[in-house]
């Protein structure tokens, strides 16, 4: 495998997909798409990969997000609290699971975000005024 | 507090998602910070960054566990992710959140497609 390929690609698709990452949205799928589809990693590999990908892209983000003021503190308890058990059952699952079929759910699951993000109206138009920061 | 069974539901729902598929935390918990949680896009956005980093770390570490995971493969992909997430989080301020939702739909069903087939 030249460089090009093991190093330098897998740097590019990080940083484009970084930026989204760093957004909060749709980076870490967009680069597990790349990285089954076009680097020909297995899909459990691919997922990993992307697990540890957004500790260094939502870390390098965090700081604009909290001087910018967007960070609302009082949500993060709760929902991290929550999601470390989940994402304790789920990735012990996933970790364990017949590699196909995992791609199969994985495919599964990116037609209905992809459906959503064509056809659902945006996420608050039908809403009340936003919360204060 | 008592709205907070709903960020409860909202990690839970990320969690689940974020651990199985390997990532896709941000887009179930965005749209439910906004509609559940009453909060503005941008906040959703960035607050879910700040959310979603921590349940990362665990399941990276439970796939680690059960099953080993490539460091060197992943090391390119790891700077690069560092770089883009400084440039996105200084962008994030002044971006339009809109004109990206068709690009990255389409992409997706391109991904989904490619799966299943």
């Amino acid at each position: 495998m030249s460089a090009v390929t093991a190093w330098l690609l897998p740097f590019a698709a990080g940083a484009v997909t970084g930026v989204l990452s760093g957004f909060g949205v749709g980076g870490g799928t967009l680069l597990l798409i790349y990285m089954t589809a076009f680097a020909g990693l297995d899909q459990r590999l691919a997922q990993g990969i992307n697990l540890l990908y957004f500790l260094p892209a939502g870390l390098m983000a965090l700081p604009a997000h909290r001087k910018n003021g967007f960070l609302q503190r009082d949500v993060l308890p709760p929902a991290i609290a929550a999601g470390l058990i989940c994402a304790a059952l789920s990735s012990w699952v996933a970790a364990g699971l017949d590699v196909d079929l995992l791609r199969k759910c994985f495919g599964g699951f990116l037609l209905l975000l992809g459906l959503r993000e064509l056809f659902a109206p945006e996420p608050d138009k039908e809403r009340k005024p936003p919360r204060k920061s | 507090m008592e709205r907070s069974w709903r960020f409860w539901a909202a990690g839970a729902a990320a969690g689940l998602a974020n651990g199985f598929f390997g990532g896709g935390g941000g887009s179930i918990l965005v749209p439910l910070l906004v509609r559940l949680g009453g909060l503005e896009r941008k906040q959703a956005f960035a607050t879910s960054v700040a959310i979603i980093l921590p349940l990362c770390a665990l399941s990276a570490g439970v796939y680690f566990w059960r099953g080993g995971l490539d460091l060197q493969t992943a090391l390119p992909y790891l700077l690069g992710g560092a770089l883009g997430g400084w440039a996105g989080g200084r962008w994030f301020k002044g971006v339009q959140l809109p004109w990206l939702r068709r690009g990255f739909g389409l992409l997706l069903l391109y991904g989904g497609t490619r799966c299943l087939l």
